[in-house]
């Protein structure tokens, strides 16, 4: 007789779904929803491990609902006085999906097209042939060792399973050629999820070259990777974390393009937009890249006459928001060298940007990246002879649905083609509603987290195209720090938790009460006016409160 | 059998008031009792004590060791052999009673369900009770007793909780009164309990629950 000593269940026939079947289960074999089993069936003539996940579980024989009438009273009691047996009288009925078994050759699950026959005997699928299978890490059997691959990402852990029992590592590859999403609502620890993604790019085996796009300063404790024993690698290799700061953030105002300048002037009469764009262009075609307003009023002047109303009205307005604000300049720009490299994540702090200057940088930056990228694969010289991932915390301000924004255009531009040109596009954001469903269509893998607004869990439903109805139906259950995984890279979707950083977290909440406390006790010890009356007795008159 | 009165309440098994004889069975486990009337017997037992829902007991001796066969009072029947009768009758207005023979053949069948069983100590009263289907067959004109409130509890008192354990069975046997059958037992074991003992709360889900299936079974709810 078959060892039936991890047999956990036993099939009892086909469900409702055409890839559903139904299993009987004792109430001490306890299968959680979403736990993977395992069962076997013979495809062309080989055994092979067909997986499945448990979507649903009722219990079909139990104590009467009546015996609970008094709470005082056990339902054990009122069986026991009754003679009904209380040990092992549940039984519970689970359905489950068939997911397929892993095909070697495709190295993806392939449907068998066939349930289980009822009586087969069902068991709990094993770590490693989980962690084999799950993610889309294409190995050849189907149970690996992935600690030994190169360029995996480990983010966390089953949800189902102990903490650390059964790890669930991602390729980097797939998510960042492909694009990644990262959404959650507010606190559910996106920030979090994508500081354990950035830990795993900057590891030795990977050495990312990534950049981030932080507009709220959360990414200052990546630093803390340098010096880390878990970073090093055995030939001296060490992540660089390089932060920029806002002060040296800069856009060279040759790079903006017509439609940039459009968006930040002050609503530019048709006259006056039909001057600048020509204006615009003849700068554009001269040799010199380092014009400033000055050249460009010049120009139009040259064009137009030096008392042409539309260009006096032009400069006032080019002035006011070009030339004093501070991130634009003649010449200065932000060297593409210095931030993209090897082994190198740079953060884009610019928390003290507004959101319109955010967009701006951002946009020219990217267009700067994305052309020498094309460059690069065209076999052309090139500042950037290596693919790049870039992540974007916010998302929703860089790539609004609303279309406000000229970073748009260029977002999707990257996120539609970049695959091609190795430059992926990361996007973290707390409203999928508000991103453009263009771009948000086209991450190819998601890190879904805990999202209750109804508007923002339609919005998954309808530009992922991996998220079926069981992820959406997990996303409003999920608690910080859990999330669901899916898409390009892996075979089907996993809830998980998501692991611990390495890092310290620097995106938390402010501890509101301690502050409010340390505040009203700060201004407690200051002495207020009334205090400072003096009678002229000693030499002091008390300290005059100037806040 | 014994001269003195017994009192009701005694746990000795002896000296209880004799209900009636075993006179038919309709199953294994479900008998037909002749109530014993004055001419039968010393002490024929008042109505209250054959009443609906009264536990009873049947003694048998089993390889040496004397049981107690515990049963209880599930359904009454009268038959009345004149019944049908319609012919002239000899009654007249100077003699208003004029049936002879017949009126000693009117009888009170009670139907007895067995519930469990329990072995008879020597002092008389019982220990080990057991709520499994008893598996000896009862013989015609075995005496059945009225089984005193006392060993009623001692018989539902299994590991210091009181057990109900024979319930499917004889809500199977009493048909349409099952549910009236139990209510009187619990109310019957209710009453002996002391007022702060924990069973009580037990009985009450119990009674609940069978008055509740049953009002359900009927179509009230």
């Amino acid at each position: 007789m078959a060892d039936r000593s991890n047999v956990v269940g036993t099939v009892a026939g086909p469900g409702d779904d055409p890839n559903e079947f139904v299993f009987v289960t004792p109430s001490d074999k306890s299968i959680k929803t979403g736990e993977f089993i395992t069962y076997t069936i013979s495809v062309e003539g080989e055994p092979r491990s067909v997986f499945a996940r448990v979507t649903n579980r009722e219990l079909i024989r139990g104590l009467p609902e009546g015996f609970l009438a008094d709470p005082e009273v056990g339902p054990e009691t009122v069986a026991a006085t009754l003679g009904v047996p209380t040990d092992d009288t549940e039984l519970y009925r689970l359905t489950a999906t068939v997911i397929g078994y892993y095909d070697t050759n495709m190295t993806t699950f392939a449907n068998p097209r066939q349930l289980p026959d009822p009586g087969t005997p069902l068991s709990i699928a094993p770590h490693q042939q989980l962690e084999t299978v799950l993610p889309n890490l294409g190995c050849e059997t189907d149970s690996t060792d992935v600690t030994t691959l190169d360029g995996v990402a480990h983010v966390g852990w089953l949800l189902n399973r102990p903490a650390e029992a059964t790890n669930l590592h991602i390729p980097i590859e797939e998510f960042a050629s492909t694009h990644l999403a990262i959404l959650a609502s507010t606190g559910s620890g996106k920030s979090y999820t994508a500081s354990v993604l950035i830990e795993e790019m900057m590891r030795p085996s990977s050495r990312a070259s990534l950049l981030v796009f932080d507009p709220h300063g959360e990414y200052d404790t990546l630093a803390e990777m340098q010096g880390e024993e878990a970073f090093q690698g055995e030939d001296g290799y060490e992540p660089e974390i390089e932060y920029y700061d806002p002060e040296r953030l800069r856009v060279r105002i040759s790079e903006l393009e017509i439609g940039d300048v459009m968006a930040i002037l002050d609503n530019p009469s048709n006259r006056m937009q039909e001057r600048l764009s020509t204006a615009w262009q003849a700068m554009q075609r001269q040799e010199s890249r380092t014009w400033g307003i000055d050249e460009l009023i010049g120009e139009m002047e040259r064009i137009y006459g030096d008392d042409d109303a539309s260009v006096g009205a032009l400069e006032w307005r080019l002035r006011r928001s070009i030339e004093r604000n501070d991130l634009f300049h003649p010449e200065e720009n932000v060297p593409l060298d210095e931030i993209v490299d090897p082994g190198q994540c740079t953060v884009l702090q610019m928390d003290t940007l507004d959101r319109r200057d955010q967009q701006l940088i951002t946009t020219v930056l990217l267009r700067r990246m994305y052309r020498e990228r094309l460059d690069d694969v065209r076999d052309r010289d090139s500042d950037i002879e290596h693919p790049i991932f870039a992540l974007f915390e916010e998302g929703h301000r860089f790539a609004p649905a609303s279309g406000e924004s000229p970073s748009l255009g260029i977002m999707r531009t990257i996120t539609s083609e970049g695959r091609k040109f190795g430059f992926g596009l990361g996007i973290i954001s707390q409203r999928p509603s508000k991103i453009d469903q263009d771009v948000l269509s086209q991450c190819g893998t998601q890190i879904s987290m805990q999202i209750k607004n109804p508007n923002d869990q339609d919005a998954i439903k309808n530009s992922v195209e991996a998220a079926g109805e069981d992820v959406l139906r997990e996303l409003p259950g999920l608690t910080p720090g859990q999330a669901v995984v899916s898409g390009d890279a892996m075979n089907t979707p996993a809830l998980i938790q998501v692991r611990q950083r390495r890092t310290p977290h620097g995106a938390g909440s402010r501890p509101v009460i301690e502050e409010w406390r340390e505040a009203y006790d700060e201004r407690q010890r200051e002495p207020t006016q009334s205090e400072s009356a003096d009678f002229g007795e000693g030499d002091s008159t008390g300290v005059q409160s100037l806040d | 059998m014994t001269d003195t009165p017994p009192d009701g309440d005694s746990p000795d098994l002896d000296s209880c008031v004799r209900i009636g004889s075993i006179v038919s069975s309709n199953s294994h486990l479900d008998y037909v009792v002749e109530v014993y009337k004055e001419r039968d017997c010393d002490r024929p037992p008042e109505l209250h004590e054959r009443e609906f829902g009264q536990p009873v007991f049947i003694k048998k001796t089993v390889n040496g060791t004397e049981h107690a066969v515990i049963g209880v009072i599930y359904d009454t029947q009268l038959v009345d052999p004149d019944q049908g009768r319609t012919g002239p009758r000899l009654a007249q207005d100077d003699q208003a009673q004029f049936t002879p023979g017949y009126i000693e053949e009117r009888t009170t069948l009670a139907g007895v369900a067995l519930l469990g069983t329990a072995e008879i100590a020597e002092d008389g009263t019982i220990q080990e009770p057991t709520h499994q289907m008893p598996r000896w067959t009862l013989e015609v004109e075995d005496t059945v007793f009225h089984c005193p409130d006392q060993v009623t509890v001692s018989f539902h008192t299994v590991d210091e909780q009181i057990q109900l354990a024979y319930m499917d069975r004889l809500l199977d046997i009493a048909g349409d009164l099952g549910s009236e059958v139990i209510v009187a037992l619990i109310d019957r074991l209710r009453g002996v309990l002391p007022e702060d003992d924990p069973n009580h709360r037990v009985l009450d889900v119990v009674e609940q629950n069978v008055q509740w299936q049953a009002r359900e079974q009927r179509g009230v709810v």
